[in-house]
């Protein structure tokens, strides 16, 4: 080997490469403003006052921030649960069901298991976790051993989920008096609520607790570097001796024990009980923030607060104009569609898009397919 | 009282069979659309919105089924042309249609919730002379709304036209064995793209059923995941359409039951409801061991992600 | 054995290439009118890549297609199906859980009245074709259920049905047992009596010389030779088809073998992807201290027994073991902890992730070395990388640049960086030099040499004779998943072993793939 004529390590492109993870998300958000846009100057109204509206009762002002900041709190958990399954690639699309396990764990746990204050919020939690953990063992185990497709199964134990925790409020634990819920919970379980003006708790904290640990695991740790191997290229994560199955069991283990953790600070922190179908869907709203995130557990942060900030704008929104509130989900599903059609950027940048693969398989690893079509 | 629950079951299991005879179509295609709530509900809404203003029940059904072609499109474009992941897709989809139709409830009917009004025309019943006065069937299948028996004999018609035509061989085929399809010439993104189309064709029917038929209101999110159970249908019946729809009519029943038997009996409704689901990935779990015995003797790539 | 009759096609300087790699370069040919015409060549000689231009499925660089004398452009197979031109692939493009008669329909479908198919038709249609030309076929069966032979003649009369003139058939005997080949030969024989044209795409020269009418012999890209069938032995065509001058070698020493076999495999038989028996009853070893060259025509057996020994793939029975370790069976994981390095040929999705950095496709199968408790010490992985990259020279990256951006050699060379700085025993390099350029060749040899002085087995797999003569001590050829020689590589040439590639020689010459039916292609869908 000749030692003599190393090319120099070229410098990367440094703001290039600042920018490749950002330019997808934001030219979604672009397209989903000007959809929006259309939208409302169809129905009548003005898109800038309406959007104006949206931002200001989002953000400007303490009361609407810590609105927006509870919003925040459980696309925290569900956007994290789901990007740490989409950045092993693994599709955990059940963040819905399990949070709704995990509140209810919460919410038994809060009610009926007296301790003192010091050890019940952290009793709830655990079970919460738990509980959220159990809920994804189901599609973890049947991927893994059975090479069931995870989705599908996933897809039916949301509504699974809703039903049996729906029986238990409604009839096995149902507390006295009208309303579907559980008793309320002990005040030694309650998460402090800071704010006058809306329910945020520091439940905000644990959720920023976990993005921290887990952007620390993803980008320190010996499984953080193994998980992200899976993710882009899982023959060559089994091919180099990762046991591929026992972390794919953990990864979906870790995201399910995390939306767990979602369904504890509702209960815990906003509700201070479980009550049947509380949630609004903030499963499928952590699909949402994670593609928008890239998967990346502090870009989680920032998107979750996008939409959080978006939903809390939008009561002011429904209040102040006609427009419904319902406004952001639609914005919020148009950037999931367009980020889902991402390899078409570079499509629209010249270069044929990729054939999906019959199985399923990451977007991110798409890149990895497109170069390797064999030559006759 | 055991014909009235049968003959609610028939009723219930309308929009069930329309939404799975949508879904397994592109089942058959080798598409797994999971987009048939989002279908179904732009359907509803458009239905009764059209309805309510021109007091036409076809204009209303119309409509449904336009818009809800409308949206298949869409889903077809992302998924087809930009290669869009159809799980992501079809859930961006469904609660984009979820936001759209809640966003127009107010923002042309103004209002929040449900909206109804008595100027919405309703479909008459149909007593079938000869068939009414059969005992015990007679009263089952008599005195239905026209759109209950477009579903059922739509049935027959759907396993026609996958089995019996070039269409519908060409459809399985594609399902398959894309790449043998596309040896022989066939245009395999052309008929896939067709299969969604039928499949926005039947959820608008399962919609204008929903919102005209089935009740005469709106009521934003009113699906309830009728596109779920439907696809929990297809799946335990593998997308053999008169299978399909037996499964579709037994998932439809324990609806039915779990309206009428708490009454009765005390018990909850929501263990009923869990049918569907839990038979599903019962199911699952069972082609599951099938398969991983099959592939255990000699796979090679053991693990797959 | 006539085949005189008039030119229909003529192939006229075709050239094709892919980015910088000439795939065809000025290749010349013509097909008769009831002919077979053999095209034999060894892997990558581009034969298979000059009829899928023919066939319509590659645009070709420049060069002339003659149809009857008439120019033609296909711009896909439809088009050249409608102009009578029929190919059958390796790879049947068969739907599994469909009848004999939907699959042989299927694009041009015979209706009734109502648009509805008719079934009736297609079965008497259907019937009538196998009947025409001597193919036991039964238009009700599924084809999941039929052995690989009759799925072959499922793919043929596919290709009647649309009455193709002109038919192709690239590897067609790869997957049939000697009988099942018999009968392909009659079928081909009584297709060209038909006025029919066959081109036989083969490396198997015995087979050559029973059934063509013609031969001609293509090497790098370019048909170097056609001659009658007479007059012509199988010795003549393997020197045609192999025959040049040792391209390069690399200086290195006698090797002194010493110590027990750091991989030994003993009657070892594996089923491959499609049910057939793909390696039958295989034994073989490899000790410290030599390098010993798999020689094979690609598809007799060779990824599946390197997947067995890399812990990819469960062999049927028999026993593998590496350094003592039995591993037949377990995961990759056991056989890298046994000591293997294993150098896969497939760089894109197996051997690298693409999408990737250097440094972490450095450190992937180190992560021991460099985990301090749960952490991983990044910085020194990284630093190690480094000094990787500039040990084993690999051009235009630091540990940062994704490994898709680099040049096949040099992503060649970060594969061989992270296998061949683990402590193993024994190097399994699968394919070292395909895609990899000139330059880049001679320094992967020369580190794979420099790894045997310093004490490892080396085993290299490589349908590239050049390459297995540079570097082995010992050659082994592989044909239908049995050990057929075993040569010490100064005693031999390049004519021995390509006679023992393609089957003319050998214990077992006659023996081929059993073939089970597999009902993996039974269809069912997972989801």
């Amino acid at each position: 080997m000749s030692t003599e004529a190393i090319a120099p390590p070229r410098p990367g492109p440094p703001l290039r490469a600042l920018l490749r993870p950002v330019v997808g998300p934001l030219v979604a958000i672009v397209i989903a403003t000007l959809v929006g846009a259309a939208l409302v100057a169809a129905l009548g109204q003005n898109p800038i006052e309406v959007y104006s509206t949206l931002i200001e009762g989002g953000i400007v002002g303490w009361p609407n921030l810590s609105v927006a900041l509870q919003m925040t709190t459980p696309l925290i958990f569900t956007g994290l649960a789901v990007a740490v399954s989409f950045h092993a690639g693994l599709w955990n699309i059940g963040a819905e069901g399990q949070m709704l396990v995990g509140a209810l764990a919460a919410g038994i746990v809060g009610y009926a298991v007296p301790l003192p204050p010091v050890l019940h919020v952290p009793a709830c939690l655990i079970a919460a976790a738990f509980g959220g953990l159990l809920w994804a063992s189901v599609p973890a185990l049947l991927r893994v051993y059975l090479n069931v497709n995870e989705l599908v199964i996933c897809l039916m134990m949301n509504p699974i989920a809703l039903l049996a925790t729906g029986f238990v409020a409604t009839h096995a634990l149902k507390a006295p008096g009208p309303t579907n819920k559980l008793p309320d919970i002990l005040d030694s379980a309650v998460l402090p609520n800071f704010s006058l003006f809306s329910q945020l708790n520091a439940g905000i904290f644990i959720a920023l607790a976990c993005c921290v640990a887990v952007a620390i695991v993803n980008a320190m740790t010996v499984r953080g570097f193994e998980w992200r191997i899976m993710g882009l290229s899982p023959r060559f994560a089994y091919y180099g001796g990762v046991n591929v199955r026992r972390n794919a069991v953990a990864v979906m283990l870790i995201s399910g024990a995390i939306a767990g953790l979602g369904g504890a600070e509702q209960v815990l922190g906003v509700y201070k009980a479980f009550y049947d179908n509380f949630s609004p869907g903030y499963g499928f709203d952590g699909i949402a923030v994670a593609m928008l995130a890239n998967s990346n557990p502090i870009g989680v942060l920032f998107a979750a607060f996008l939409f959080g900030a978006l939903s809390a704008g939008s009561g002011v929104l429904q209040m102040m104009t006609g427009v419904s509130k319902y406004l952001v989900q639609v914005l919020q599903f148009i950037i999931v569609l367009v980020l889902a059609a991402q390899f078409s950027f570079a499509w629209l940048f010249g270069r044929k898009p990729a054939k999906p693969s019959a199985r399923v398989s990451v977007a991110r690893s798409v890149e990895e397919r497109t170069g390797t079509e064999k030559v006759g | 009282m055991i014909s009235e629950i049968a003959f609610s079951a028939i009723r219930i299991s309308t929009p069930l069979i329309f939404a799975a005879l949508g879904g397994l179509l592109t089942f058959q295609a080798g598409i797994l659309n999971i987009a048939l709530d989002g279908f179904m509900i732009v359907a509803a809404f458009a239905s009764i919105g059209v309805a309510f203003a021109t007091e036409s029940l076809l204009l209303g059904v119309l409509a449904g089924v336009a818009s809800s072609m409308v949206l298949a499109a869409l889903l077809a474009l992302f998924n087809l042309r930009f290669r869009a992941h159809i799980f992501i897709a079809g859930i961006a989809v469904t609660f984009m249609a979820y936001g759209l139709t809640a966003l127009l409830l107010k923002g042309v009917l103004n209002e929040e919730g449900v909206f109804s009004s008595d100027r919405i025309p309703t479909f008459a019943p149909i007593d079938i002379p000869v068939i009414r006065d059969i005992p015990v069937i007679g009263a089952l299948i008599s005195g239905h709304t026209l759109l209950v028996y477009i579903a059922y004999l739509c049935v027959p018609v759907v396993a026609w036209c996958l089995y019996r035509t070039r269409w519908g061989l060409r459809v399985r085929v594609v399902g398959e064995a894309e790449d043998a399809a596309a040896a022989a010439g066939v245009n395999v993104e052309r008929l896939k793209f067709e299969t969604m189309l039928l499949s926005g064709l039947f959820c608008g029917l399962a919609g204008a059923y929903l919102s005209l038929g089935y009740v005469s209101l709106f009521a934003k999110q009113m699906t309830n995941e009728r596109g779920l159970i439907a696809l929990a249908a297809i799946f335990f019946a593998k997308g053999n359409p008169y299978w399909t729809a037996a499964v579709a009519l037994l998932f439809g029943t324990a609806t039915a039951l779990s309206i009428r038997l708490p009454q009765l009996t005390g018990l909850a409704p929501q263990l009923l409801q869990l049918i569907p689901y839990v038979v599903t990935v019962l199911s699952l779990i069972i082609v599951g061991i099938r398969n991983t015995r099959a592939r255990h003797r000699h796979g090679v790539w053991r693990f797959e992600i | 054995m006539t085949g005189a009759g008039p030119e229909r096609v003529a192939l006229c300087n075709i050239a094709k290439s892919f980015g910088e790699l000439v795939a065809v370069d000025d290749a010349s040919m013509s097909i008769r009118r009831g002919e077979v015409h053999a095209l034999v060549g060894e892997n990558g000689a581009g034969k298979t890549t000059l009829m899928n231009i023919l066939y319509g499925l590659l645009s070709r660089t420049s060069g002339d297609i003659l149809l009857d004398g008439t120019p033609v452009a296909f711009k896909g197979p439809a088009e050249a199906i409608r102009a009578g031109i029929g190919m059958v692939h390796q790879h049947f493009k068969l739907a599994p859980s469909f009848t004999v008669a939907e699959n042989i329909i299927l694009g041009s479908e015979p209706l009734s009245r109502l648009g509805q198919l008719d079934r009736l038709e297609a079965d008497r249609r259907t019937r009538a074709l196998s009947q025409r030309f001597g193919f036991d076929l039964d238009p009700e069966a599924i084809v999941g259920t039929l052995p690989i032979g009759l799925r072959q003649r499922v793919e043929i009369l596919k290709a009647l049905y649309r009455e193709a003139e002109i038919l192709i058939l690239d590897e067609p005997t790869s997957v049939l047992t000697p009988q099942e080949t018999r009968e392909l030969f009659a079928t081909m024989r009584s297709l060209a009596a038909n006025g029919r044209s066959i081109v036989f795409i083969t490396h198997k020269l015995k087979e050559v010389l029973a059934v063509s009418d013609r031969i001609s012999v293509m090497r790098h890209g370019r048909i170097i030779a056609t001659t009658g069938n007479s007059g012509v032995s199988a010795e003549q065509l393997a020197r045609l088809m192999v025959g040049r001058p040792v391209l390069m070698r690399v200086v290195k020493t006698r090797a002194h073998p010493a110590g027990a076999a750091a991989l030994k495999v003993e009657n070892l038989t594996v089923i491959g992807d499609r049910g057939e028996t793909a390696v039958a009853d295989l034994s073989l070893a490899v000790r410290p201290g030599e390098i010993v060259g798999l020689a094979g025509v690609q598809g007799n057996g060779q990824d599946e027994l390197v997947q067995c020994i890399a812990g990819l793939r469960r062999p049927l029975s028999g026993r593998i073991e590496i350094c003592g370790t039995a591993v037949a069976g377990r995961e990759p994981l056991d056989c890298r902890a046994a000591g293997l390095a294993y150098i896969p040929a497939d760089r894109g999705r197996v051997g690298l992730s693409r999408a990737s950095r250097v440094w972490e496709n450095m450190t992937l199968g180190h992560q021991a070395e460099f985990a301090r408790g749960p952490f991983l010490a990044a910085r020194s992985a990284r630093a190690r990388s480094a000094e990787l990259i500039r040990r084993f020279d690999v051009r235009g990256a630091n540990v940062d640049t994704p490994a898709a951006s680099l040049s096949g050699g040099n992503q060649q060379k970060v594969q061989l960086a992270r296998e061949l700085t683990r402590a193993a025993a024994i190097i399994l390099a699968e394919q070292p030099s395909q895609g990899v350029d000139i330059g880049a060749i001679e320094a992967i040899h020369r580190i794979l040499v420099e790894m045997r002085d310093a004490g490892r087995a080396v085993f290299v797999i490589s349908a590239d004779l050049d390459e297995i003569f540079a570097l082995s001590d010992r050659i082994l050829v592989i044909f239908r998943g049995r050990i057929v020689a075993d040569l010490t590589a100064e005693e031999t040439d390049f004519e021995e072993i390509g006679r023992f590639m393609g089957g003319i020689e050998g214990p077992s010459a006659g023996l081929g793939r059993a073939t089970a039916s597999s009902n993996l292609d039974a269809g069912d869908r997972v989801y």
